[in-house]
C-alpha cells in the first residue's frame, strides 16, 4: 500500500496540473484576503481590531478546500481521461487498491493544499492588521485551531474529490460538479433548508476551517441569517471522512470494477 | 507448456458477441500474429488476457494463473495496448518512473530502456509533444522496463518508421530466442510474416485458422490467406 501511495504521489508531482491548482488555490485566495482586509471596517464590517474581522479574512482560505477536491477528482478521474487506467491496472491489478492509495494520497496532497489557504489569508489578514498598527486579536491556539481545521478539511474534501473521480470518471464535469456544488447548490440548500447547512459537506468543511455558518458560501446563503449551529470540529470532520469513505466503497463496488476498454 | 491460454473465451456487449468461444495457447520461445480485420475481437481478446476486461464466459491465464492472480503481474508480462495512454502533462522518464515506481523496479531500468527504444534523448520531453512512433515506442518501454518472460502487443508496429519497424521485429525475435512468449496483434501482414512463428487468426469473435505460417501460407502471400480466410477477398465496389 505505502508504494501505491507513493506511485500516486508521484503522478501529481510529475504534471502541471497540480501545481496549477495549487497556484489557483493560492492566488484566489490571496485576491479574496486582500478583498477582505480592504472592506474591513465598513459597510457594517467589522474592523481588523477585532477577531470578527480577522476571522473573515481567514474565512479566503477556504478556496482551497474546493482546489483541494479538485485535485483528487483529477487524480482519479485522469486516469480514464487520459487513458492512463490501463497502465495503472496492469501493473496492480486490485483496483480497490488502486482506489484506496489514491484515496490516501488525496488526503496527503489535500493537506498541503490546506496548509497553503490558510498560511495564505493568515499572513495577508496578520499583515493588514499589523499594517494598520492593530494587536492581533487572534491567539496563538485559535490561529492553530483554523490551520488544523483547513488541513483536515481540505485533506478530507480532496478523497471525497477522488472517490467522486473514480465513480464518474469523467474529469470535467466532476471537477466543475465540485465547484457548482460548493459555490452555487450548498448556498441554495443552506438558505432553504435552514437545519441541514451545517451538514452540508463544503459548508461542514469550511465551517471545521473556521469560518462562521453560511459565510464562505457565495449565493442566498451567504451571512445570511441562520438558525442552525455548526457542527463540532470533531462532528464535522467525522461528517466528511464518513462520506468520502461512503463514495468510496460505492466506486469500488460499482465503477471501479467496469471493464477497462 | 502453453504460457499464454485461452480457454473458451467469450465477451458480448448487448446483444453483440465481440468474442465468441475462443481458444487459443502461445508457448514460450514463440511468437505468434494475432489477426483479424477491424471489429474481429482481438483487443477485447487481448484485455480480457489481461485482466482488464471480464469475460462472460470462459477463462484466459498467463503462467497457468489469471492475469490478476499473478504475484507480480507487471514483472512477468509486458503488455503494449494504446499508443496514447500515457499523460501528455509528464515527460517520458517521468511515464517510465511512475511504472518502474509501481513495479517495484529498480530505477536504473528507466534509463535502460529509454536506451533500448532510442527515446533517451527524447527523455525530458512531454509525451503530448510526441509523435506516435514516439509514443509507440515509451509504451514499449514500459512493456519492457521489468524485462518480463511474456509479451501481449497490439498493434505495436503503428506509426513506427521504417527503421523502427526493423527495431522491433528484430527485439520480438531476440527476446523470443531468449525463451519469451509473445502474442502480437497486426493488420501490416507483410511485417507479421516476416516476424511470427504461428497465426492466430480470429472473425467476428471466432478463431478461423491457428497454425504455423508456413503451413497456413503453403507458399502463398498471407494477405490473400487472411483475407480468403476472413471472407474478404471479393473486390470491393469503388463509390463513383
Amino acid at each position: 500500500m505505502i508504494r501505491g501511495i507513493r506511485v500516486e504521489l508521484l503522478k501529481l508531482r510529475t504534471v502541471r496540473a497540480s501545481y496549477g491548482l495549487l497556484a489557483a488555490a493560492v492566488g484566489l485566495t490571496a485576491v479574496f484576503s486582500i478583498i477582505e482586509s480592504e472592506r474591513a471596517g465598513t459597510n457594517n464590517m467589522p474592523p481588523l481590531s477585532t477577531a470578527a474581522g480577522v476571522n473573515n479574512i481567514i474565512t479566503g482560505g477556504v478556496w482551497s478546500l474546493m482546489f483541494a477536491a479538485a485535485l483528487g477528482a483529477t487524480l482519479a478521474s485522469g486516469e480514464f481521461r487520459h487513458a492512463t487506467a490501463t497502465g495503472t491496472y496492469l501493473v496492480t491489478p486490485n483496483r480497490s487498491r488502486v482506489l484506496a492509495a489514491k484515496a490516501i494520497a488525496a488526503v496527503i496532497a489535500g493537506s498541503v493544499f490546506g496548509l497553503f489557504g490558510w498560511a495564505t489569508s493568515t499572513a495577508i489578514g496578520l499583515g493588514f492588521v499589523a499594517a494598520d498598527g492593530y494587536a492581533n486579536p487572534i491567539g496563538a491556539g485559535t490561529l492553530a485551531r483554523y490551520a488544523a481545521g483547513h488541513v483536515v478539511a481540505a485533506a478530507l474534501l480532496s478523497a471525497i474529490g477522488a472517490a467522486l473521480g473514480s465513480l464518474i470518471r469523467a474529469q470535467l464535469p466532476v471537477v466543475i460538479g465540485i465547484f457548482v456544488w460548493s459555490i452555487v447548490i450548498e448556498s441554495i440548500l443552506g438558505d432553504l433548508f435552514n437545519g441541514l447547512q451545517p451538514y452540508l459537506p463544503y459548508t461542514a468543511a469550511s465551517t471545521l476551517a473556521g469560518t462562521s455558518l453560511g459565510s464562505a458560501a457565495f449565493g442566498p446563503a451567504h451571512s445570511a441569517g441562520t438558525t442552525a449551529s455548526p457542527l463540532p470540529f470533531a462532528a464535522a470532520a467525522a461528517l466528511l471522512a464518513a462520506i468520502a469513505l461512503a463514495v468510496s466503497v460505492i466506486a469500488a463496488r460499482t465503477t471501479v470494477r467496469r471493464d477497462i476498454s | 507448456m502453453a504460457i499464454i491460454e485461452a480457454t473458451g473465451l467469450t465477451k458480448r456487449y448487448g446483444h453483440t458477441v465481440a468474442v465468441d468461444h475462443l481458444s487459443f495457447a502461445v508457448e514460450a520461445g514463440q511468437v505468434v500474429g494475432f489477426l483479424g480485420p477491424n471489429g474481429a475481437g482481438k483487443t477485447t481478446t487481448l484485455r480480457m488476457l489481461l485482466g482488464l476486461v471480464l469475460p462472460d464466459q470462459g477463462s484466459a491465464s498467463v503462467d497457468g494463473r489469471p492475469y490478476v492472480a499473478l504475484p507480480s503481474p507487471a514483472c512477468q508480462v509486458g503488455a503494449v495496448l494504446e499508443a496514447s495512454s500515457c499523460h501528455p502533462g509528464r515527460t517520458a522518464r517521468n511515464h517510465l518512473r511512475v511504472h518502474a515506481l509501481a513495479a517495484g523496479l529498480d530505477p536504473t531500468r528507466v534509463e535502460d530502456v529509454l536506451g533500448l527504444v532510442g527515446l533517451a534523448s527524447a527523455a525530458d520531453q512531454r509525451a503530448g509533444t510526441f509523435s506516435l512512433g514516439m509514443r509507440q515506442r515509451l509504451g514499449l518501454a514500459s512493456a519492457l522496463l521489468a524485462d518480463p518472460d511474456v509479451l501481449i502487443l497490439d498493434e505495436p508496429a503503428n506509426g513506427l518508421d521504417p527503421e523502427g519497424v526493423r527495431w522491433l521485429r528484430d527485439l520480438i525475435r531476440g527476446l523470443a530466442a531468449d525463451g519469451a512468449a509473445v502474442l502480437v496483434s497486426s493488420h501490416l501482414l507483410a511485417e507479421v510474416a516476416q516476424t511470427v512463428d504461428d497465426v492466430i487468426i480470429i472473425n467476428s469473435g471466432r478463431l478461423v485458422a491457428h497454425s504455423p505460417i508456413n503451413e497456413l501460407t503453403a507458399g502463398a502471400a498471407l494477405e490473400d490467406v487472411f483475407l480468403g480466410l476472413t471472407g474478404r477477398d471479393a473486390p470491393r465496389e469503388v463509390p463513383s
